[in-house]
């Protein structure tokens, strides 16, 4: 692999709230290639529109949503809810030369209404979220996100969740994943990653009814993952290591020869 | 600003990448930064891989700690695979003194044997299967060691999971007591799949220290403080690893999105306040 390739990968492989440490690392560690760096703009930009990176826009106060729905090709995206077109810097993450950004088209009024139910699906259950939704594919379908994240540096970890949908007015199907990927890192690394692809229909083709279906199946997988925690601790966790053994007692270490006895006669170092 | 010393910056990296796939970003670090290679390898745990000894029959450990070259010495036959040329390894020449080529001197290799035979023992009491491996080195002043610990939950099942601990330990002869420095490292994968789930995969590796100053009559009271200091370790830190991956990590989910809605959260928050108000006003 190619040493900019390696470096791609690890912007590639940055938790959420961690690519700048990511960068100095990567900074630190390629000092005899400083050219290095500056070619990682296409990995940046790649970073930004699958984490859907979000920004605040000089004068606003809403965060909104970097990613290739809402690309307008040239470094340019656009915001249906503040109406705004902006430049978007894939290295500082920062946004400038905000201007209008009228939607029009055929999908205009079910992205419009999508975001207002939407708005208040997201109030509902997301302490800290950005949404969207834009036509995409030549005005066919729509494309909605929600993204969520909190980053506690201090304390060592963050964490993101992220959803994208995929809308079909002509066939009324709602197809999607759902993402989440936490970091922990005091005196470690763990990490938690999941991915589950949704898959519904909306009868009604309404904007309510899509957030309504959005809401309903995030709702499930929410369930479906804290269960998921449940059932990799009471199984797989706990099979892996008892906390005692059997004996509910801590090894006699001045004893463990005479284990040895009863161990075999027990057949168990037999087990795998 | 002074940029930051490289090693550090591949530590630091290697804490945020995927843990699932450390042994791939050390790869790639030392491609980057071939200065780094013997640092880095010798400082970044990964998961063990197992060998069965062509002497015994039994399965070990590999390590960095019993690695000559491309070769690992099997601890309960003591012969390297493959062979050492110059007949090195085995009883070979290893005297009193430091060993030759990793293998320790006589003395400790009897404490080796016996700490293998106490931790396969540790190995079926708490993991109930697996692979256990023990290796000693002598020190100057003492001797130290690794208490290795594998064991893979059943793959194809809806859960899978793997654990490795890894014990590094020093212990260093004082005027009456022996000072262990023990440092130990778990690292722990589990995933699991299904129709409502999805996709879930939590993997991560956890670091903790310890010193303790224990009286070490014989070779057996050694073994015995070694023993007492792995287990005690390995609760603590299986408690840990149970919050974190467990507790912290749904923690963060629920965080992030909040399963109730967050208006009826408020008003049960407000409500626990009116309580306590009403309480404190009485």
């Amino acid at each position: 692999m190619s040493n900019l390739a390696t470096v791609e990968s690890f912007v590639e492989g940055a938790p959420p709230g961690e690519l700048a440490d990511v960068i100095a690392d990567i900074k630190s560690l390629t000092v005899s290639d400083p050219g290095l760096v500056s070619k990682l703009a296409p990995a940046f930009e790649k970073y930004n529109e699958e984490q859907f990176a979000t920004v605040k826009l000089p004068g606003g106060s809403q965060p909104v949503i970097i990613s290739s729905h809402s690309a307008l090709g040239g470094g340019r995206y656009y915001d249906v809810e503040s109406s705004s077109s902006f430049d978007f810097d894939h290295t500082t993450q920062k946004a400038s030369g905000v201007q209008s950004h009228a939607l029009e088209g055929a999908q205009a009024d079910l992205v419009k209404s999508t975001l207002k139910s939407l708005s208040t699906y997201v109030k509902e259950h997301y302490p800290n979220a950005a949404y969207g939704a834009y036509p995409i594919e030549n005005d066919s379908k729509v494309a909605v996100i929600i993204v969520s994240n909190k980053y506690s540096p201090n304390n060592f970890w963050n964490g993101r969740w992220r959803s994208l949908y995929i809308f079909d007015p002509a066939s009324g199907s709602l197809e999607g994943s759902i993402k989440v990927d936490v970091h922990y890192y005091e005196d470690g690394n763990v990490r938690l990653l999941t991915n589950k692809a949704v898959s519904a229909s909306v009868s009604s083709g309404s904007g309510a009814g899509i957030a309504k279906e959005i809401g309903a199946g995030e709702r499930k997988y929410q369930e479906e993952l804290n269960r998921g925690f449940t059932s990799l601790s009471e199984g797989a966790f706990k099979g892996l290591r008892r906390q005692l053994p059997v004996t509910r007692q801590k090894i006699e270490w001045d004893k463990v020869a005479s284990y040895r006895v009863g161990q075999d006669i027990g057949g168990g170092s037999s087990r795998r | 600003m002074a940029s930051a010393d490289p090693f550090d910056s591949a530590l630091d990296l290697l804490r945020r990448l995927n843990p699932k796939h450390t042994t791939t970003h050390l790869q790639s670090l030392i491609s980057l930064a071939p200065d780094l290679t013997e640092d880095l390898l010798s400082s970044v745990d990964q998961p063990l891989t197992i060998r069965r000894c062509k002497q015994t029959g039994r399965d070990y450990l590999l390590c960095d700690y019993n690695r000559d070259g491309d070769s690992y010495r099997s601890p309960w036959s003591n012969e390297f695979d493959p062979p050492l040329d110059g007949g090195v390894g085995g009883d070979g020449g290893a005297g009193d003194g430091a060993g030759a080529a990793g293998v320790p001197s006589d003395k400790v290799r009897r404490m080796e044997i016996k700490a293998n035979e106490a931790f396969d023992v540790y190995r079926e009491l708490y993991y109930e299967g697996g692979v256990s491996s023990v290796y000693f080195w002598n020190l100057d002043d003492g001797f130290a060691g690794v208490v290795l610990l594998k064991k893979e939950a059943k793959p194809g099942s809806a859960s899978e999971g793997s654990w490795d601990s890894i014990h590094v330990f020093e212990a260093i002869d004082r005027a009456r007591v022996t000072q262990y420095n023990l440092t130990s490292t778990v690292i722990l994968s589990l995933s699991a799949s299904g129709s409502g789930l999805g996709d879930l995969d939590l993997s991560g590796n956890m670091t903790r220290q310890i010193e303790q100053e224990l009286p070490a009559e014989n070779d057996e009271q050694q073994i015995a403080n070694i023993g007492k200091l792995v287990e005690d370790m390995e609760l603590k830190m299986r408690n840990l690893l149970q919050e974190v991956y467990f507790g912290k990590a749904k923690d963060v989910v629920g965080d992030l999105r909040s399963v109730g809605t967050l208006s009826d959260a408020g008003r049960d928050r407000q409500a626990q306040k009116d309580i306590i108000g009403s309480m404190w006003a009485k």
